[in-house]
């Protein structure tokens, strides 16, 4: 009961940050809000490897909601590149997102997908989560592989 | 007319001298090794990441086992295309052992010509003579390509290539040797991240001479792709960093705080994911014991 109960906490208390900071992301500039998405994209990517790396229990619904955060925040993420955009805020976002919106899009929805598929199976255990996160990974530098300035 | 004879006699001797000092060295016929196998030859295939130049550029998953070459490089002496190096005629297809082994460990081409340090035989040359023998035998069994992708050598001087003899013999430098107290496992971490993974080509500043400083191994330097620079990934760069992190991030690419590698290093860690995890570990290890910034 007790882990049920936390698990629910959990989930709400992700479902509360998704909802604030979606929020918050309205009087943000595009820079900030696709900052911020990042970060929780991040966040949700380090409840997955605590898991895979060993450093925290695994739990199958704290997975799941890790990967609904990246599904449900992704789409947003992508609608943040408009003309005007470019730079400013310390973005890391390259040129070639305007130049090649195309590409850029196919690598985004390509994170979406991996995400969705890693949906199916990271709730089958710790084995499959751990056999998930290299295809999520992957799906994350091949966008920064080409689109993401280096950090220094 | 003796001051011609005497001017001559000048040029001409520092002519020869040139030819003599930038003259290709290749491997004793003894020397080359032989008999390789191709399955061993695979793991020393992903942590050498000749896939990440000599694939396609846009090729992903198992199209990156086709080395047709094509990406064009940006190296401080103008561009370089980078050459299909698959077993087919317009590849290495017919090479000999020799020709390979020279090729990797001395940067020779089959022709006595010199390669451009852009292919990382800088580092190849600390490769071991069994796994030079055991990547040329998987390297044979990859696919053909006929791709001759453009010959766009270097521009002028710099296409000529008979002057890299003389940075082999003068200005090229070693690597740090293994550190102090090392076991086996940051041993073989050294090798594979000196002689295979070439970490050093990006990681590590270069000399006046455009050579790896050694003075300054793994330190971070200006990136090659021309942006930025490369991170610090020596013990003191790593700070913070456990084993098991810096292991995992060449598994999947992920830092301690789950952000993701992107530019050249995202190439890399395909090919790292597909090491053993021992080997992984053993970098990360050996990185541990790389001394830092004092």
């Amino acid at each position: 009961m007790t882990a049920a109960r936390t698990t629910a906490a959990t989930l709400m208390a992700a479902s509360l940050t998704l909802s604030l900071s979606l929020g918050a992301l309205a009087q943000d500039s595009p820079q900030e809000q696709r900052h911020a998405i990042m970060e929780d994209v991040g966040d949700a990517m380090g409840v997955l490897g605590g898991m895979a790396k060993g450093e925290t229990a695994y739990d199958a619904d704290a997975a799941i909601a890790a990967l609904d955060t990246m599904i449900t925040e992704a789409p947003v993420f992508l609608t943040l590149f408009p003309e005007g955009s470019e730079t400013g805020h310390d973005t890391r976002a390259k040129p070639e997102i305007w130049s090649d919106r195309a590409g850029f899009e196919e690598k985004g929805e390509a994170m979406i997908t991996a995400a969705s598929n890693a949906k199916e199976t990271a709730g089958n255990g710790l084995d499959a989560l751990r056999a998930a996160m290299g295809p999520l990974g992957q799906s994350c530098r091949g966008c920064h592989e080409t689109y993401r300035a280096p950090k220094n | 007319m003796r001051l011609v004879l005497a001017a001559v006699l000048v040029l001409g001797t520092g002519a020869a001298a040139f030819w003599f000092l930038s003259a290709p060295d290749p491997l004793a016929a003894a020397a080359v090794p032989t008999g390789g196998d191709a399955a061993r030859g695979e793991a020393v295939f992903w942590a050498g990441g000749c896939a990440s130049c000599h694939a396609e550029p846009s090729a992903t998953g198992d199209a990156k086992l086709v080395l047709a070459g094509g990406m064009v490089l940006k190296t401080p002496l103008g561009p370089i295309t980078v050459p299909n190096i698959s077993p087919s005629r317009q590849g290495i297809g017919g090479w000999s052992d020799a020709d390979f082994a020279n090729a990797v460990t001395r940067g020779i081409a089959p022709n006595g010509s010199h390669y451009v340090p852009a292919f990382p035989w800088t580092s190849y040359r600390h490769m071991a003579p069994g796994d030079v023998a055991d990547l040329k035998a998987f390297m044979d069994t990859l696919p053909p390509s006929d791709a001759e992708p453009g010959a766009a050598g270097l521009p002028f001087p710099f296409g000529w290539r008979r002057p890299i003899g003389l940075w082999k013999r003068f200005a090229m430098t070693d690597a740090p040797p293994v550190p102090d107290g090392a076991d086996d496992e940051v041993r073989r971490g050294h090798y594979l991240a000196v002689a295979l993974g070439h970490c050093g080509e990006c990681h590590t500043p270069r000399t006046a001479l455009m050579a790896m400083d050694p003075a300054r191994w793994l330190k971070g330097a200006p990136n090659p792709d021309g942006e930025g620079t490369t991170p610090d990934i020596t013990a003191a760069g790593l700070d913070g960093w456990s084993a098991a992190d810096i292991a995992y991030l060449l598994e999947t690419g992920f830092t301690p705080d789950y952000d993701s590698v992107g530019g050249s290093m995202s190439a890399v860690i395909d090919n790292w994911a597909k090491v053993a995890p021992e080997d992984r570990q053993a970098i990360a290890r050996y990185l541990q014991a790389v001394p830092g910034a004092p």
